[in-house]
């Protein structure tokens, strides 16, 4: 049977209002009571049972449909949490280099430091290739600086540390009455 | 988008389609940005500025992340119009936009009772000369016990004003840069997600370090 839902029952009397269920269903409903009352025979018993089973099979299928379309999203595992720290390793200007050959070709020479990112698919390709490489991309704020190869060069060369400067100061040596506590 | 939140954990994630309405203070229909293809095993996906940037300044960037996989940041690379996202830091426009946005709301539904609302008090408590009492005229002064307030709220009273447009717009722009210049703006291709659970948003958010609170607007 369609679905039937009762809101706004007041005191006053019972406002039927009817959601998702088409007016025929509704009122045959009525139909085939107040029939199934004048005869008490087996004509209202029969359409009232035919309605049961259709409902019914629609149940199951729409349930079978949402089991399998719950089978079918993949079931994604977070990766471990990665720590901000970043410590530019010995070799980065040669890898910086061979990146830099790689995306815009070995034509570039000696001066590959002076290479310019005006254009956006290159920039994206080289900055994407670095950061995937290095463990650590350029932040938005920073990214409409990188004009030239060196200026991601420096950026790269500054390590970063994930130790808020409590965590530094309570990790250091400090003196015996220097005490810090710091609960949050 | 409400301004608010703690400035180490609020980030704003900004679903990729026409973010220069904002400049020109009119909805654009949805516009997919242009894929170029390359050599990659997906396109990058790069988007331009659809409105003429001054030849004075160049467009301020970002990267294009996608919510389809927890490792898909940097998918692309998406340019963003200097007159929205690197305008001056105006903190005073932003504060009178937030006071705004916190008041013009406001409905304070505080009401007293004057001395003349208050009931009784309209005869003279004892005569004026002879029983040695101080002179009062009625018993709900706002000098007795029980007798109206002089100056207090008087009814609901609404707080609404109205900034100019130009200022609300110039607030969202100083929200968007100070959110871009935090590192607290992230630029995503789509709202669409994998899978339907509703930890993965939040798996997400910790796993990109994207802090506590994530606002997410689609355009």
């Amino acid at each position: 049977m369609a679905a039937l839902s009762v809101s706004g029952v007041t005191r006053r009397g019972l406002t039927w209002i009817v959601l998702g269920a088409p007016r025929r269903e509704f009122w045959s409903r009525f139909r085939h009571r107040l029939w199934y009352q004048d005869t008490s025979g087996s004509f209202g018993t029969s359409n009232m049972e035919h309605e049961r089973e259709s409902a019914r099979k629609e149940k199951t299928l729409v349930v079978a449909e949402t089991v399998e379309e719950a089978k079918k999203e993949p079931i994604l595992v977070c990766p471990p949490l990665r720590s901000r720290t970043y410590i530019p390793p010995e070799d980065l200007q040669s890898r910086l280099e061979s990146c830099v050959k790689e995306i815009f070709g070995s034509s570039v020479g000696n001066s590959w430091q002076d290479v310019s990112l005006e254009d956006g698919l290159l920039k994206f390709s080289f900055l994407a290739r670095l950061a995937d490489d290095l463990g650590h991309a350029v932040p938005n704020s920073r990214l409409h600086q990188m004009c030239r190869v060196r200026d991601v060069l420096d950026f790269y060369n500054v390590p970063i540390r994930d130790q808020s400067k409590f965590d530094e100061l309570t990790a250091s040596n400090l003196p015996p009455n220097v005490k810090i506590t710091w609960g949050y | 988008t409400k301004v608010g939140g703690r400035a180490s954990s609020f980030t704003v994630v900004h679903g990729l389609q026409g973010l220069n309405a904002l400049a020109e203070e009119a909805v654009h229909p949805v516009a997919k940005p242009e894929a170029v293809v390359s050599a990659g095993p997906q396109a990058p996906v790069l988007r331009r500025c659809e409105l003429p940037v001054p030849a004075t300044r160049r467009p301020v960037q970002a990267w294009v992340e996608s919510l389809r996989g927890y490792q898909q940041e940097r998918v692309g690379l998406a340019e963003l119009h200097p007159d929205v996202f690197s305008t001056a830091p105006r903190m005073d426009i932003l504060h009178q936009v937030a006071i705004w946005q916190k008041n013009f709301k406001r409905i304070s539904y505080a009401k007293t009772k004057t001395r003349a609302e208050v009931k009784g008090g309209g005869r003279k408590p004892w005569p004026q000369k002879g029983s040695g009492r101080s002179r009062h005229g009625s018993i709900r002064s706002p000098i007795w016990r029980g007798g109206g307030i002089a100056h207090g709220p008087r009814g609901p009273t609404s707080y609404y004003y109205m900034l100019p447009m130009k200022v609300r717009v110039q607030g969202l722009k100083v929200a968007l840069t100070v959110k871009l210049a935090q590192d607290y703006l992230h630029i995503v291709d789509s709202l669409e997600l994998p899978t339907s659970d509703p930890q993965y948003l939040t798996e997400l958010a910790r796993y990109r370090h994207w802090g506590d609170s994530v606002l997410l607007v689609d355009l």
